[in-house]
This record gives C-alpha cells, structure tokens and sequence, in this order.
C-alpha cells in the first residue's frame, strides 16, 4: 500500500529503516502512470514502507528534497535519502531501484 | 477502453512488416505512424538490393507498401506517441490525445539522430526536462530555457510563459540565419520571453542544472526544456534498456521489458530496407508468442 502524506506527517519517513517516497502532482500525466506499478512493488517488497507526496501541496518539502521533475521517486534510510528513480519506470526496474539501496 | 493484442509504432518498412505478420497471425493491432508511411523510404533514389525487386525507387517501394497494407486491409492510426509505459501486466501508449492500451509493443521508429547536449543526460530530471506540460509547476516565478526543434514548441514555451518570471526561447528550426530566427513572434501576455538565435552548446550547474552555455553567451536558469520531434528510445519507453543510443535486443528482439520487442533502425545498423522488413517479421512472431505464452499462464 502507498500511503498518501504530507508535511506535518513526514517524520513517519524519517522515522522509517526503508522507505519509498514518490513525489507526485495530479496535474502530471507519468506520475499517474507509475502509481499503480508502485502499488504493485508495494505488494511485493512489504518490508518497506510506501508514501505518496503531492508536491503541490508540500512545496516545503519538494523544496527540500530539490525536486525538479516529477514523478521523483526517493528511497529513503531513516529520511536520508539514498538512491531515487525521477520518471516513470516498470515494475523491475523500480525494484531493483530500491533494492540497490539495501 | 479497446485493449489491443499488438500496438506497432512506426511506418517504416520495420512497422509494416511487423504489421502483416501480426495480421496474417490474426492478432488485434494497431499500427500507429503517418499516412506517407516512411520519409526514409520515399525520399530514397534508388534501391537495388530488396529481394525480388532488382531496381526500384524508394517513391515506388512505398506505392507498393501501400497496396499491401490495403490487401491485407490494415489501416495506420496517425497520431505520435510520446510515452509507452510498461504497466506490468499490459502497456499504456501516450498519443496526442488519447491513450491506448496494447498487451505487447512493437517498437519501429526509426534512429534518432540528434544527439545529447554535453550534461543534458547529467541533469536529466535535475533541471532539465523533456515535458513542458508534465514540469512547468515546477518552476512557478523562476527563469527557464527552451530548446524547441520545430515549430509547434512554440505552444509550449508560451505555456511556460504563463508560469514562469522569464522564458528563453531557442529555436533550432527556421531560416538559416539568426535574423530569421529573430523574427519569431511567440505571443505572450506578460511579455517575458526572449528569442536567442544562439546555438545552445552545453548544461551545467551543481546539484542541479544552473546555466546553459551557448555559442555566444551563459544564460542563468533554472531549468532547461529540450523539446525533440523525435523521442531518444529510453525517453520514448521508460526504464527500456539501450546502447548507443539504440534499443538492447537479443535475438527474437526481445527487449529489456517483457512484452516490448523492437526491430528496424532503432534496434542498430546496418541501416537498410530488407534488413529492418525482416526484423519486423520476427519481431511480430516473436510478439505472438508472447501473447501464446500469457494466454496459457491465463
């Protein structure tokens, strides 16, 4: 499952050993492509945690992370973040994104 | 929505041989590219090495692809597709207004030629974008660039007009002289757009992109729009495999993601007729036996 965040809730990133953070907007065409694959990987690697950020919404935070393009999808160790897929990607591809972070 | 067996794209020898496979295997399809079929195709003088046809005109190759998709009654959608996403179990293409859904993709669009700025790869999503549409929230009151390579672009920058504090606009089509170039008139409300007739050379910048170099000046941005009539393979299907520029194929072309296969140019050289026609027979088998091979997993 990818959980839906904002600002106020960020801590439960920073407060994760392994999360996934895609920083989407409604207005944009492949983040709304690759939200059902990341609903698929959320399936499969259920050791991580899965959060969704509007940018729009959150503009403090996309500021922070430096987010430029859209969908930027950030795997984060304890809020830190340690490797990102930005675009949309298949389903192996995103996997292999996240587990190169372990 | 129609969910297709096969979406083919391109017109080229490749795309229509890929075309009357598939049609012949009795697979649903949809070949999308142009009318005119292959300007590659027509504008070629003449071609001597195609079996069975000792001497022909490209003009006259294409006439006789036309009669053989109007035999076989296959019918090419023209629209341009700019995104195939790869959705696990089927594939979404993004054309200019709508969106089609195939089981399997068969690339066939030819070799890009344009190659990348030095840093455009860099700082790909660190500043510089190939969707307007898609990233100018993104930069809300900043200063931004754009590359259009042909005239419809320029829809786009004045788009980033709307959002943006300030807009440069570098036209890499038009006259053969800076002057002609200077004489595009983009309309805008705010009137914050300057037409460069520079030749942009090089992106740099830090962590992300801050400056795009040209043949006469450094213009501080922050984000770079480079908008292509064609598509680079991996911009065109995300996370597609590629080398030098051309899709990672094997020998049933089967490429990085399963279910997308690819044949013709785009797959490497040598670029010719018989070669890419034959790539897209195989390609087109090896997409029917793909979709055999789902059906019986069901």
């Amino acid at each position: 499952m990818v959980k839906v965040i904002n600002q106020a809730e960020f801590d439960e990133v920073r407060n994760s050993e392994l999360a996934v953070v895609d920083f989407s907007a409604v207005w944009c065409g492949p983040c709304k492509m690759v939200a059902p694959v990341l609903e698929q990987v959320s399936e499969e690697l259920t050791d991580v945690r899965f959060f969704n950020v509007d940018v729009d919404k959150n503009m403090d935070l996309a500021q922070e992370y430096k987010i430029t393009n859209i969908p930027a999808i950030l795997v984060m160790k304890k809020g830190k973040v340690v490797n990102s897929q930005i675009g949309f990607a298949p389903k192996d591809v995103l996997v292999e994104v996240i587990n190169n972070a372990r | 929505m129609d969910r297709f067996d096969i979406a083919i794209i391109g017109t080229g020898p490749a795309g229509l041989e890929a075309a009357i496979t598939a049609k012949i295997r009795n697979k649903k399809i949809l070949l999308i590219g142009n009318k005119d079929l292959s300007l590659k195709v027509k504008k070629a003088h003449l071609i001597k090495n195609y079996l069975g046809i000792p001497e022909i005109s490209g003009e006259k190759l294409a006439d006789n692809f036309e009669r053989h998709l109007s035999d076989m009654e296959i019918e090419i959608t023209e629209d341009k597709i700019s995104s195939v996403y790869a959705m696990g179990d089927y594939f979404a293409l993004q054309g200019a207004d709508v969106m089609y859904e195939a089981d399997s993709v068969i690339l066939a669009t030819g070799v890009v030629l344009e190659k990348a700025y030095p840093g455009e790869q860099e700082f790909l999503g660190r500043g510089v974008s190939y969707c307007a549409t898609c990233d100018a929230p993104l930069y809300k009151d900043k200063t931004v660039a754009v590359i259009g390579y042909s005239q419809k672009e320029e829809a786009e920058a004045a788009f980033l007009c709307e959002v943006c504090e300030k807009v440069y606009y570098l036209p890499m089509y038009g006259g053969a002289t800076p002057t002609d170039k200077a004489a595009i008139k983009i309309p805008t409300v705010k009137e914050n757009i300057e037409i460069i007739t520079d030749k942009p050379k090089e992106i740099k910048g830090g962590m992300k992109a801050d400056v795009l170099i040209t043949s006469g000046a450094e213009l501080k941005v922050d984000g770079i729009f480079i908008l292509r009539e064609s598509v680079a393979p991996s911009q065109l299907v995300p996370g597609l495999a590629t080398e030098d520029n051309h899709v990672k194929v094997n020998r049933k072309l089967e490429t990085s993601i399963a279910g997308c296969f690819a044949c013709g140019d785009i797959t490497g050289a040598p670029y010719q007729y018989i070669k890419a026609a034959g790539e897209g027979n195989v390609a087109a088998l090896s997409a029917v036996a793909y979709l055999d091979e789902k059906k019986r997993k069901g």
